[in-house]
């Protein structure tokens, strides 16, 4: 090779080709793709995300939560995602249309969390609260989302039942208040047309 | 050949090397510094896996930013760094006369370093971009892409300006390293950090930033090395050189497709990951020309610098054979999610790249300061703890992963189980990890010893000339 | 390099110089293939790698593309099958989302309404009757008295629901069809399903209808 200009272009093209067919190819068919109106329910899915929610998501983002927990589920006859209670179906891209800031992860030390917000465990804010301030198994225990602080006047709502020095509380702080609005708030139980299993038809029709 | 000039042209040590012996020791030494913060990040990473609280309440220290800063450290801070300094000084060699406009150089290194520095405050404090591979908040990288501009300056000036107008194997890795990595990088900063693209394709982006900054900047950077040191140590030209150019090529159209080969059974349309699955077993045949091309290196004749770039191929051509199996889907549902794929990525990163360049440093130093390295035991020391770290560190990790992906296949098996049964191997892989951490901690200190040396006890080293290259008939 | 003497790790010496590596590097890309015969299998093998590597990237991008579909996420789906034509909404199941946003206010989860103000759809005339009339006192809506098993209802009128003008829900066809299709087999009914075609045909006649009164419909087949 002795042109160094051929060289430069040829180096260019290469690069032009593999953005163009992956980046611009997939920007092509997914950058459009917009919520999902359902006529019978009458709303547009995914939902959006409550204000207190996103912010939720950047804290989830800034403590790289995505180190350990994956949200993608993927489709039940691959891996043991629904067999865990992760999810009925697999994620596909319109779930994620309305976030700011995608949090797909690739590893699962932790388990999965794309349909935390449907799960048994979500319902109870307080005691994901409290699930937070102590280490669970893997799980690190997140004290710095918490503030130790003086019992002015009546004891907070908010207050974990931990031992404390009396006159003293232990409260979340706003962050931790996002962080578990924002779990609270996964969700991928709704089912749009490009989730559906495919062909189903013959299987189905045996069942019955 | 006749090696007979008026300037000399064969001697093996020129002013090719004098000129950039300050700017290149510059970038070297800032290199190890940032390995050896960043193994004792990875240190303390892995230590947290198998006792969480381990520094659990210190904000910064919490495991998602570890994670982040021990990869920002290797990838920004020692990668770029080492493998800028090997390719400039390479590439200046090659081209026949000394580099110019080194300043460029240096004070790119000085803001791309501060930068590094700024970044991982800012990832400790919470601004990291959070995507696979580009951590680093979005205000340091409009920096970061200037000053990597900066620094390759004499890179490409020493291209341009070569005396033989043919580019030997070297120079087409290097000269593709150096510029392609800022088109990337610029791509990956408009499409992820200022005019974010949404859902998914963030993911595709960053899926493609991080498959094309490996396969188009940092594989090339320790390919360049490769072949540049392995028939100039040896002293026997590539056997099969024909073939170079289309193993070269390969990997330039083919390396940056594999992007989605970590979104298999992930919400992106099938037909990104069945691409870039095809794409890793493709580039096998990059691989297999590359194993060809330099066997020379498993012939070491008691060479350090081909020990070294011997095992780093090993790594590489491992890798690509690891990247292709878990490119299936079949093989995918187990590996992926696990320790498995983070031994791929150390396997090219600590494997691969490192030890290659380990290499390349143990032969470009003592030409730069015109003696020899002071510590032949600190050279010892060095390879047989970069050897026995990476083996246990990699081993250790997929043995891991292996059982964490049979668990979480298997319903029944609880998270608490699957660290019960991980827990001793992550323990391994630490203590790998700790030995690496020491061992690049030798080869600082020699680093700094040798500079030392160099100003304080100067003892002028004997380069013999060189002798010329025979014409490989096999 | 065979070098009998050993190396030193702290000065390792160049087996060759710049200039002649790239000189010889530079003589082997001139060289033609007669120069040395035993060297020609070798490039046969790596051509036979590539091809049969080139084969079976078309063969895989062929099976496991999904047509390069957005909306194709298992790569097993055959072209087209991976929309939602293969797996129906059950209307049972639809229908019954819907009775429990809207008509449940009124008609009750048991489907019995309240005695005296809302009519009971539980072993109805209307409901198990015409679905003629059915599908157009949904689609309108009805006002005025109305006899239900025998008892006179008069105090609420029933909405409208259909996509015609004066209408508060906008319901789609095909919504209407599987409400109706729960309510005419639920809280022990057991009628024919109604569907969407049917109410489609009604909507499509009389587009424009205010509400309908209980002689009207009896009028009507």
């Amino acid at each position: 090779m002795k042109n160094s200009l051929t060289f430069f272009l040829g180096l260019f093209f290469a690069l032009v080709l593999s953005w163009a067919g992956i980046v611009f190819g997939a920007h092509a068919q997914l950058s459009r793709l917009a919520p999902y109106f359902d006529e019978n329910e009458g709303k547009a899915f995914p939902e959006r995300m409550p204000g207190i929610a996103a912010r939720g998501q950047l804290v989830y983002q800034d403590l790289g939560c995505a180190a350990c927990h994956t949200q993608q589920v993927r489709r039940p006859d691959f891996g043991s995602d629904k067999a865990r209670g992760w999810g009925e179906r697999q994620s596909v891209a319109r779930d994620y249309v309305s976030q700011s800031n995608v949090q797909l992860g690739s590893s699962r030390i932790g388990p999965d969390l794309a349909n935390f917000g449907a799960r048994p465990a979500a319902v109870d804010a307080q005691r994901l609260t409290r699930y937070l301030y102590d280490q669970h198994g893997g799980m690190p225990s997140y004290r710095f989302l918490f503030e130790t602080r003086k019992i002015t006047g009546e004891r907070s709502a908010q207050a974990l039942p931990v031992t404390v020095p009396a006159g003293r509380e232990v409260v979340p702080t706003p962050r931790a208040e996002a962080l578990v609005a924002y779990l609270q708030s996964l969700s991928n139980v709704y089912e749009y047309p490009e989730a559906r299993p495919v062909a189903p038809v013959e299987s189905k029709e045996a069942a019955k | 050949m006749t090696t007979a000039s008026s300037a000399a042209p064969s001697a093996e040590v020129t002013a090719i090397d004098a000129s950039a012996r300050c700017p290149l020791l510059l970038l070297l030494g800032a290199a190890l510094l940032w390995l050896v913060v960043s193994g004792a990040l990875a240190l303390l990473n892995l230590l947290q896996l198998s006792t969480p609280s381990l520094a659990a309440d210190c904000a910064v220290m919490t495991f998602g930013r570890t994670a982040a800063m021990q990869q920002t450290a290797f990838l920004y801070g020692w990668a770029a760094n080492a493998g800028l300094a090997v390719v400039l000084w390479l590439l200046g060699r090659l081209g026949g006369s000394p580099l110019r406009s080194l300043n460029w150089t240096v004070a790119g290194a000085l803001f791309w370093n501060l930068s590094v520095a700024l970044s991982l405050v800012g990832i400790g404090t919470g601004d990291g971009a959070s995507h696979a591979w580009l951590h680093l908040p979005a205000y340091v990288q409009p920096l970061m892409l200037v000053a990597y501009a900066a620094m390759v300056v004499p890179g490409v000036l020493a291209w341009t300006g070569r005396r033989q107008p043919m580019m030997f194997a070297a120079q087409w890795y290097a000269v593709a390293a150096l510029v392609l990595f800022p088109w990337i990088f610029s791509g990956a900063q408009l499409m992820l950090s200022f005019a974010p693209e949404r859902g998914v394709l963030q993911a595709l982006v960053a899926g493609w930033f991080g498959q094309g900054a490996w396969s188009l900047w940092l594989a090339p950077l320790a390919l360049a090395a490769a072949y540049y040191l392995v028939p100039k140590v040896g002293g026997r030209a590539i056997p099969s050189y024909d073939f170079a150019i289309l193993s070269f090529w390969t990997l330039i159209f083919v390396g940056s497709w594999t992007g989605g080969r970590h979104l298999i059974g992930g919400p992106v349309p099938a037909w990104t990951i069945t691409v870039a699955g095809v794409a890793c077993v493709l580039l096998l045949f990059h691989y297999i020309v590359v194993g060809i091309n330099l066997r020379g290196a498993f012939a070491c004749g008691g060479s350090t610098v081909l020990r070294f770039i011997a095992l780093g191929l090993g790594a590489y051509l491992l890798g690509g054979l690891g990247d292709a199996l878990t490119a299936f889907r079949g093989v995918a549902v187990v590996t992926q999610f696990t320790h498995l794929a983070t031994a791929q990525s150390q396997l090219a990163l600590t494997g691969a790249f490192s030890l290659t360049i380990f290499g390349a440093i143990y032969f470009m130093v003592p030409r730069l300061t015109g003696q020899a390295w002071p510590s032949g035991s600190l050279i010892r020391g060095h390879f047989f703890a970069a050897l026995l770290g990476t083996l246990i560190l990699i081993g250790a990790l997929a043995v891991a992963g292996w059982i964490q992906g049979q668990d979480l296949n298997n319903a029944t098996v609880s998270f608490a189980a699957i660290a019960a049964h991980t827990q001793p191997w992550l323990l391994i892989a630490a203590a790998g990890q700790a030995v690496l951490v020491v061992g690049n901690g030798l080869l600082l200190v020699h680093l700094v010893r040798a500079i030392a040396c160099r100003w304080l006890k100067p003892a002028p080293a004997i380069f013999p000339e060189a002798p010329t290259m025979e014409v490989s008939r096999s | 390099m065979s070098d009998p003497h050993p190396i030193d790790p702290r000065l390792e010496q160049a087996g060759a110089s710049d200039e002649s590596l790239l000189a010889a590097h530079e003589q082997m890309l001139g060289r033609k293939p007669e120069d040395d015969a035993h060297y020609r299998k070798l490039p046969l093998v790596l051509l036979f790698v590539f091809s049969g590597l080139i084969f079976y990237a078309g063969t895989y991008l062929n099976h496991f593309s999904g047509r390069y579909d957005g909306a194709t996420f298992n790569e097993n789906g055959a072209p087209g099958q991976a929309g939602g034509a293969t797996a129906p909404v059950d209307p049972l199941v639809q229908g019954k989302k819907n009775y429990d946003q809207v008509c449940i206010t009124c008609h009750q989860a048991t489907g019995l309404g309240i005695p005296g103000v809302y009519p009971p759809l539980a072993g109805s005339e209307w409901v198990l009757g015409s679905e003629e009339r059915l599908v157009r006192i949904v689609l309108h809506g009805l006002k005025g008295p109305v006899k239900v098993k025998g008892v006179e209802y008069g105090a609420a009128a029933m909405p409208v629901f259909g996509k015609v003008a004066g209408s508060g829900y906008n319901w789609s066809d095909e919504k209407i069809a599987s409400v109706l299709t729960y309510v005419r087999q639920s809280f022990g009914n057991s009628a024919s399903a109604i569907t969407p075609a049917q109410v489609s045909a009604i909507h499509a006649k009389e587009a424009d209808r205010k509400e309908w009164t209980q002689d009207e419909l009896l009028r009507l087949p």
